[in-house]
């Protein structure tokens, strides 16, 4: 409860502290790649939205950044061959992102090396005489989804072309075991910039903001860039909650997203760093998404900044890492607040994940010790968008639906922080994702 | 892919880490806060302030060691093995005994707090609507006061009613009592030092820096203490102005005596017991300065407990207003 200033305890409402000190030193240590493994398991569905039909067969042989999966609605986005081999099968397999069984291609790696497919590129020089929405075809066709954990179609976000007048891009970095987007900042600048560049002309924005937290002069050579793009910095507090899109809309642009609409609704398109990046490999490389940067926790190793195929098993990780998978107790995927744990080492990684922690049998869960509630009241006065956790788990504990809908239970963002102050140990999470799910049935 | 021969993991849902602020971290803070009035009454009530505190503790802990064997030998777990919130309980209990109760009321005060009201309630209510020392406090004195007696009871001194707190004469008169006992004018004995009243506030400072503490410390429901405070203090600026005299003693005599002072701090921030809306703790504390502003004026010193078991019993119903508006809803 002490009130720590530095760039490891992000500030939280009601004077609490978020602690991300376990990825202390991080964004010294280069990503470091990890070699394909033997079998990828590419799920059809890796976006918000309906499922993809898969374009192969068992038996069929694919070419690393081939499409082997698309869909026809607006909001599919289709994935492609992290490696070169053959189908294997195709079937179901746990998607740590869905929390259930999802349909997914399995695909054997060859042995031989063979080039990987490109997509037709685009030149950076000639961005400004590209049409936006042959661009935004192109990242659509790139399999680009939002990376920052929540995997919406970015082509769809990068469409809002007349009603959007900001692009922020959200390298606020705020989840407390994420730090590869500081080494992209780090490793990629011309990229990174060249991705926010290729946004910007497809949503012809008046301004583009850049939010981190870094403070000025950390990353010279990516500010030197984004200055000459014509792109504004802004140094956001340190704070885990505004990584949120609605709530770093209201930060930097002091606009509030109505309840029910997004930020295009009120003018901006938050994406993340990552997805900015993704963008550029896209439209100038001709790269689909087939691989990413993640950063992987754990107790034996610490901090580590992984290049990973999309499709990657994590006990593949886990054993590139030295670590036993039998001697892992959880595997928690995503951000340590607001991702889920795997149920066991095979689950493949999808494009949004963006951290592994894996802890062993010491490391228990602290809601393991869970006592009743007190009502102290630090869940509301943490919550970043003001709604009433303990309030919500009551009337959802006594499937009091119209109360539900009164505390405003559908307006949870789900970052976690009730849960991460509470000290009780109660597991509100829960409770408000149920209470959430049930307004919302109506 | 080796299905089926995995090791399985735990899958939960997330958070996965966290703050390390746990109940008994909180209570052992407001304990230790809780120590600053405790030896501020020592040298002004000497050891017989001691004598009530250790008795509630050690009863308070008496029951709850009691219980969680019971509970053990039934159903083979406690449910809460900690003694941090039954230290706390023992020290409110202890605290909130006027120096003149028998050690017997104490003891009584303390068992019917942690059996009845904090246990039972608990059990049967699934959660304490009423704050237990109050709640135990008005009911076994209340019933003492029928029983034995408005002296016996400690509820209500009978010498109370010959005070007239309506006019500046009789409020001076009041005044008068403190000036005589040390060699501290009126005003400063309420403040700092006094030899009478509630054991926790012997020293009104005393518990304005233990609170101040417990709010940044243990962030105890502030909203509460300060419409609280401000009600109180308003009506005592207010009655001064009124009846005449001295503005000063009025609000050091209505503002610290120890059923204010004290109770506002850690009794009235009892958390389960109390709002949870931001509104809700304004309109509390308020309502809650209103009645003990009355009760005093009419002679019922100490019965801001009264008042507070009473806006415990509708704390739900506060509940339901002054609730912040959420983000997207033009909160924030």
């Amino acid at each position: 409860m002490r009130l720590r200033r530095d760039k490891y305890h992000f500030q939280e409402r009601g004077g609490f502290t978020v602690d991300a000190t376990v990825k202390r030193g991080a964004e010294h240590l280069p990503f470091q790649r990890v070699p394909d493994p033997e079998l990828c398991v590419v799920f059809l569905r890796q976006h918000i939205g309906p499922p993809n039909e898969p374009l192969v067969g068992p038996g069929d042989r694919v070419t690393e950044g081939q499409k082997i999966g698309d869909g026809e609605g607006h909001m599919c986005v289709p994935v492609h061959a992290p490696v070169t081999g053959r189908v294997s099968k195709i079937d179901t397999a746990y998607h740590p992102g869905l929390g259930a069984e999802s349909e997914a291609v399995f695909i054997e790696r060859a042995s031989e090396e063979t080039p990987p497919l490109r997509l037709s590129s685009f030149d950076p020089d000639w961005l400004e005489d590209a049409e936006p929405d042959a661009l935004v075809d192109a990242v659509r066709e790139a399999g680009v989804v939002g990376l920052g954990g929540a995997g919406f179609p970015a082509h769809v976000k990068l469409s809002f072309r007349d009603k959007v007048e900001y692009l922020v891009i959200n390298a606020k970095e705020s989840d407390p075991n994420v730090a590869c987007d500081v080494r992209l900042k780090q490793e990629r600048p011309a990229e990174l910039v060249a991705g926010i560049r290729a946004m910007s002309r497809m949503l012809e924005v008046k301004g583009t903001i850049f939010a981190t937290r870094a403070q000025r002069g950390e990353f010279p050579e990516l500010e030197e860039r984004l200055h000459k793009a014509g792109v504004e910095i802004a140094h956001i507090r340190p704070s885990y909650s505004v990584g949120s899109d609605k709530l770093l809309v209201k930060e930097l642009l002091n606009v509030e997203v109505p309840c029910g609409a997004y930020p295009p609704d009120v003018g901006a398109v938050v994406h993340n760093v990552f997805t900015a990046y993704a963008v550029a490999r896209g439209l100038f490389d001709g790269e689909p998404l087939t691989s990413r940067g993640i950063t992987f926790i754990s107790r034996y190793t610490g901090p580590r900044n992984l290049w990973v195929k999309v499709g990657t098993p994590m006990r593949h990780v886990l054993e590139h890492m030295g670590i036993p998978p039998d001697t892992v107790h959880r595997l928690a995927v995503a951000s340590m607040l607001m991702g889920g744990a795997v149920p066991h080492a095979d689950v493949p990684l999808v494009k949004a994940t963006a951290a592994i922690s894996a802890f062993d049998p010491q490391e228990r869960s602290p809601y393991e010790r869970e006592r009743a509630c007190i009502r102290c009241g630090y869940c509301n006065m943490v919550c970043p968008v003001s709604i009433y956790p303990v309030l919500i788990m009551e009337a959802e504990k006594h499937g009091q639906r119209g109360k539900l809908r009164r505390l405003h239970a559908e307006d949870c963002i789900d970052c976690g922080l009730c849960s991460y102050v509470c000290p009780s140990l109660i597991k509100l999470t829960g409770y408000l994702r149920r209470a959430m799910a049930e307004v919302k049935q109506g | 892919m080796t299905e089926g021969s995995d090791p399985r993991y735990i899958s939960e849902l997330p958070p996965h880490v966290h703050s390390g602020i746990t109940k008994d971290n909180v209570m052992l803070r407001t304990f230790l806060l809780m120590c600053i009035p405790a030896l501020a009454a020592l040298p002004a009530m000497g050891l017989s302030a001691l004598a009530h505190i250790a008795i509630a503790i050690g009863t308070v802990l008496f029951c709850h060691y009691s219980l969680a064997y019971t509970e053990l030998l039934s159903k083979g777990t406690a449910s809460y093995k900690s003694p941090c919130s039954p230290l706390v309980a023992g020290m409110i209990v202890g605290l909130s005994m006027p120096i003149a109760a028998p050690y017997y009321a104490t003891v009584g005060v303390a068992a019917l707090t942690m059996v009845v009201f904090k246990w039972l309630q608990g059990r049967l209510c699934g959660r304490k609507y009423l704050n237990p020392a109050a709640a135990s406090k008005v009911l076994l004195l209340a019933a003492l006061s029928i029983a034995a007696g408005l002296g016996t009871g400690m509820m209500f001194y009978p010498a109370h009613l010959r005070l007239d707190l309506w006019t500046a004469v009789g409020f001076d008169q009041v005044v008068a009592f403190y000036d005589g006992r040390s060699a501290l004018s009126g005003a400063l004995s309420l403040v700092l030092l006094k030899d009478h009243g509630w054991i926790g506030g012997a020293s009104g400072l005393a518990v304005l820096v233990a609170g101040i503490g417990a709010v940044l410390w243990v962030r105890l429901k502030w909203r509460i203490v300060l419409s609280l405070l401000l009600t109180v203090g308003v009506l005592a600026a207010v009655m001064a102005l009124v009846t005449g005299g001295s503005m000063v003693d009025r609000l050091a005599f209505h503002l610290f005596t120890g059923s204010v002072i004290f109770m506002g701090f850690f009794m009235a921030t009892e958390p389960q017991s109390t709002p949870l809306a931001e509104g809700g703790q304004y309109l509390f504390g308020t309502a809650l300065g209103v009645g003990t502003f009355l009760l005093q004026q009419l002679n019922v010193l100490g019965g801001s407990i009264i008042v507070l078991v009473a806006l415990n019993l509708v704390t739900p119903l506060i509940d339901t207003i002054g609730r912040r508006r959420p983000y997207g809803h033009g909160g924030v």
